[in-house]
């Protein structure tokens, strides 16, 4: 609710609001402008008389022609996809399965299985990707989906299993103890009576998850080669940044076809990543 | 009511899983084990194992294609003795501290004006977080661009807004100190939205009632939000700022995009550091002590958190 | 040229020509496929080539399916790292500057394939041997050279008297002096990118005298007086001459800059020119008639130590770890039959000179005469690491951007003396290893 004088709405809300909108979403209009720019107008310098940054007369759709027909650029993100959603769907297995025994159960080790698995998420990348490209070639899966599929999970799950604990610790045991009162197994209490009452969290995390691996560069550099099997990020950088020559208008429809269709799905989502996320850090 | 609950008892006490493999779930301790399996063997494979062969590699003097033999801690060593190292370590410490402090702040203070509510509020909350989203080395170009001495966008508003005259537009990505200014401003730009919708999502969990009587007791929005507000989020807020801080320490593609470290490597990072030694010059070994380097430091600054959070957690 | 004659080509083609003389490909090669990782070509057309006809060429020719890659050239180095590391990967990468020394002890020898066609093809110029070759060894062949010229805008520096470009820094600090006052000053970055800084700054510092090291590549001999002059005069030359803004440019900055009219000249490929040319819509004067009329090439200046350039020799590695090293030095030694790689060439248009001197006589240079200063490019380049050789520490000094950080720094207000004792030191931690 927005209550107070016109003059107190406008300074601290309207305003601040604005300002927000600007910061954060002006870099998406000017991808939008740049896209559909001609490139005679592309080179003008700041300075210039002609410099209409915040316009064009002359849109062309060109650049976005040019990006889906002459590169890849639908089969990347079709890859990309797949690679996201695999590689979130195996994350959230393993940080569901693991957030629970390390919230819920009572085992030798827990505390430093929990924080074992917390420290692999502050190895750095850098460290990892010359070691585990051994690893891909001796799994044979160098240039395919799974080298990515597999790999990124190892980022994802220290966050979801984290991510999920926190959930599961919010959910009271009695929910549980009743089921198990029931008569259902651990097994199945935890699959039918916790798991649906944790769908926020796992949502939230899976939507993370899924944004970091869609953001993923250097494995995605280094693992895959075929120029069918690239991600977005990789494939559009090699495909338009050629030495010094940028192909900025086809670059900036990349990013934009590249995340606004995402928006678009998580604006269904976002309440409940919202709810999600409160959940997780409750506990 | 109760008798019926008694009756559940007993089926539970009597009614026992079929089968060896159920009843071994059935065991805490079994079942804890199972369930961590997946985890464990992934992380195993694809962490545990690569990082100890990490660690081998920064204790030798592997370069690209020969294996090389022990030799300490002389990598380290040199490390320490290294000016450009100890400024990446610097750059990485400021970089982290101001980036992350600035997107809790705006990141809280833009939770706060969405916690109200106002027409379009959904689909605001949806495309604020398109910054997240978009691959980082793309939205990297644009800000490239919009930075740009030639191009610059923001040089071209400020102008218009007659804040400075073409013959002192603002080298952004050229002088050291707006280059790092640069830096961070893309980083918050990235992070913000996740610091606000997570902590929106914490807002929410504040019942209005607890305001409300804070009001009634005399309270200003200030003092409202410093006793009231403020403790309540604590703990969504430190594991935001845990998840925050390293990723921001270990941040690479924004500055390797951006800067490539210059200028005079000012901007230059751990991981843009340990990327242009252990792949650019082919010392492996070398890249890897600083990788590795970033991780006692890191450990540190998570167990502060960590133990903070705990604490938080337990008052 | 038209498509690949058969006759023609078992005429040229030497040692291959036996093979395909038997009528079919040699057994090894039969279903090959060569996995080639290149960088995303300055010129798309040439990528189209490859990719296109020379692939189904050699297909016929040889039987080899050929599965070309392009990456970002920035993003080379990881790839070969790691496929050297785990010991898989492609074929043949294509590697820039003296990146194969890095990498001398992964790579298959190929002196056979690289002695035949340095043989046949006039020789190859000595910088792209010293990147290649290790002793005796050839652990690459040379692709290409390419490299850099001043690109000016001749009417401009025709308004302030210069009728040709400035053939010393002097002239050039005062021609710059005058353009920038007109908006339009020179245009360097000096900033950490991988071609364009190294290429003029390189340069810069042989001109006045200065060195890394001494000629046994050991002994570090920057901390001299002619590299402390060279800092000294990079300064007045950067505030006077130059845009501020080089210090944040990366290697696409000042073709744009150019192609925006902003700059008046700066130290590039042929990018710039190809570019303007291919678009003369697009890229206009301020008169309003096309840019590239009004685009020259010229040498940077010299000093008094000389007048050098910085060229990239582009090389093609065998990697050892490869299982098809035979066919990939049949492949690359069709590739560089005279035929074949006069496709490659020609639409090139004068981007890149070849890696032997036959290449000087080919007809591109005479298609467009703005183009043919490139011709000589190769003759007076130096590598990075001068007067030792081009390997591993020199290539730690270049990718640690030392050089450039140290006419960086005293552009920034550093003293002359202690950003020279700065580069001095790191040099000397690089090289004492």
């Amino acid at each position: 609710m927005i209550e107070g004088a016109r003059w107190r709405r406008w300074s601290f809300f309207y305003v601040p609001v604005t300002a927000f909108v600007i910061f954060l979403l002006f870099p998406f209009y000017w991808m939008l402008v740049t896209a559909i720019r001609p490139d005679r107008e592309l080179y003008k310098p700041w300075s210039s008389p002609l410099y209409q940054p915040f316009w064009t007369l002359h849109p062309t759709f060109q650049h976005v022609h040019d990006l889906l027909t002459q590169t890849l650029f639908s089969t990347w993100m079709l890859n990309t996809m797949i690679i996201s959603i695999a590689a979130t769907l195996i994350s959230l297995f393993c940080g569901l399965f693991a957030g629970y025994a390390l919230s819920r159960l009572k085992f030798p080790f827990a505390g430093s299985i929990g924080t074992g698995i917390f420290i692999t998420y502050l190895v750095p990348q850098t460290l990892l990707f010359i070691p585990l490209s051994d690893i891909i070639r001796n799994f044979h899966l160098g240039d395919t989906p799974w080298a990515l599929i597999l790999t990124y999970p190892t980022f994802l799950v220290p966050f979801c299993t984290w991510l999920l604990m926190g959930y599961f610790k919010s959910i009271p045991k009695e929910l549980e103890e009743c089921a198990r009162i029931d008569g259902a197994t651990r097994w199945k209490a935890m699959l039918f009576i916790v798991f649906p009452v944790a769908l926020p969290g796992i949502l939230s995390a899976g939507i993370f998850a899924f944004t970091l691996s869609w953001n993923e560069f250097i494995y995605a550099l280094v693992f895959l080669s075929s120029p069918t099997e690239k991600t977005v990020s990789v494939g559009v950088t090699s495909d338009l940044v050629r030495g010094d020559v940028f192909y900025w208008g086809q670059l900036m429809a990349g990013a934009l076809l590249g995340s606004i269709p995402v928006a678009f799905v998580y604006s269904f989502f976002v309440e409940h990543y919202v709810s999600g996320i409160t959940g997780s850090v409750k506990g | 009511m109760s008798l019926l609950s008694a009756a559940s008892s007993r089926a539970y006490v009597v009614r026992r899983p079929r089968g060896p493999i159920g009843r071994m779930l059935e065991d805490e301790r079994w079942l804890g084990l199972a369930l961590l399996a997946p985890t464990i063997i992934l992380l195993g494979l694809f962490v545990a194992y690569p990082f100890v062969k990490g660690i081998e590699l920064a204790v030798t003097n592997t370069t690209v294609g020969q294996p090389g033999h022990f030799v300490g801690l002389q990598n380290f060593v040199a490390l320490w003795h290294d000016d450009i190292f100890r400024m990446a370590v610097w750059n990485t410490c400021l970089y982290t501290v101001v980036a992350t402090t600035t997107k809790l702040a705006l990141g809280l203070w833009l939770a706060l004006l969405l916690n109200r509510s106002f027409r379009g509020k959904a689909f605001m909350r949806a495309f604020i977080l398109l910054p997240f989203i978009i691959p980082t080395v793309l939205s990297t170009f644009a800000w490239k661009w919009m930075f740009d001495p030639t191009f610059s966008v923001i040089n071209y508003v400020l102008l218009h807004l007659h804040l400075i005259t073409v013959a002192d537009r603002i080298n952004w990505l050229g002088e050291p100190v707006l280059a790092m200014v640069s830096v961070i401003i893309v980083n918050v730009w990235r992070g913000v939205p996740f610091f606000a919708i997570s902590l929106l999502a914490g807002l929410q969990t504040i019942s209005p009632e607890l305001h409300e009587a804070a009001a009634i007791d005399g309270a200003r929005a200030w003092a409202r939000f410093r006793h009231v507000t403020w403790p309540l989020l604590l703990p969504v807020t430190m594991v935001i700022m845990l998840f925050s801080v390293i990723q921001t320490f270990a941040d690479f593609q924004l500055v390797y995009v951006l800067t490539g470290g210059g200028p005079a490597n000012t901007t230059q990072l751990f991981a843009t550091y340990a990327y242009q030694i252990g792949i650019g010059t082919g010392l492996l070994s070398q890249g890897a002590a600083i990788s590795l380097a970033i991780f006692p430091i890191l450990l540190l600054v998570v167990i502060v958190q960590l133990v903070y959070i705990r604490r938080v957690e337990t008052v | 040229m038209g498509r690949l004659d058969r006759r023609r080509f078992l005429q040229l083609s030497g040692g291959v020509a036996a093979v395909i003389a038997s009528g079919r490909a040699p057994a090894y090669a039969q279903q090959t496929t060569l996995h080639w990782v290149r960088w995303s070509d300055f010129v798309p057309a040439s990528d189209t080539l490859l990719k296109g006809k020379i692939t189904e060429e050699c297909q016929k020719a040889l039987g080899i399916k050929l599965q070309l890659e392009t990456i970002n050239a920035n993003d080379i180095q990881a790839r070969v790292t790691s496929a050297i590391q785990s010991g898989n990967g492609p074929d043949i990468i294509f590697a820039l500057n003296n990146w194969p020394q890095l990498y001398s002890t992964s790579l298959a020898d190929v002196s056979d394939v690289a002695e035949e066609i340095g043989h046949e093809q006039g020789g190859y110029y000595p910088i792209s041997k010293q990147v290649a070759t290790v002793g005796n060894k050839w652990i690459g062949v040379p692709w290409a050279i390419g490299g850099g010229l001043v690109a000016y805008r001749k009417s401009w520096f025709d308004e302030i008297g210069y009728h040709t470009f400035p053939d010393t820094w002097e002239k050039l600090q005062d021609a710059g002096k005058k353009l920038k006052a007109k908006g339009t000053p020179i245009g360097q970055a000096l900033s950490h990118s991988f071609g364009d800084p190294p290429g003029f700054w390189y340069p810069w510092l042989w001109s006045w005298g200065g060195k890394e090291v001494d000629a046994d590549g050991k002994t570090v001999a920057l901390n001299s007086k002619a590299t402390l002059e060279s800092v000294e005069r990079a300064v007045p030359f950067w505030n006077e001459a130059c845009d501020p803004g080089g210090l944040a440019w990366d290697d696409s900055s000042n073709n744009r800059a150019f192609l925006a009219g902003t700059i008046c000249c700066t130290n590039n490929g042929a990018s710039i020119y190809i570019e303007a040319k291919r678009k003369p819509d697009t890229y206009q004067t301020e008169k309003g008639t096309p840019m590239y009329k009004d685009i020259r090439h010229a040498p940077l200046p010299k000093g008094p130590g000389g007048q050098y350039n910085l060229p990239g020799p582009f090389t093609d590695m065998v990697m050892q770890y490869s299982k098809n090293q035979k066919a990939a030095k049949t492949f690359l030694k069709w590739v560089h039959t005279k035929p074949v790689f006069e496709e490659w060439f020609t639409s090139q248009q004068g981007y890149t000179d070849g890696a032997t001197r036959y290449w000087e006589k080919d007809k591109v240079w005479s298609a467009d005469p703005v183009l043919t200063p490139f011709k000589n490019l190769p003759r007076q380049g130096r590598l990075t690491g001068y007067a030792g050789p081009p390997g591993r520490a020199a290539a730690e000094v270049q990718t640690k951007y030392i050089i450039i950080d140290m006419y960086a720094k005293a552009v920034q207000g550093m003293k002359a003396q202690d950003a020279v004792n700065w580069a001095t030191g790191e040099l000397k931690s690089i090289y004492s290893v």
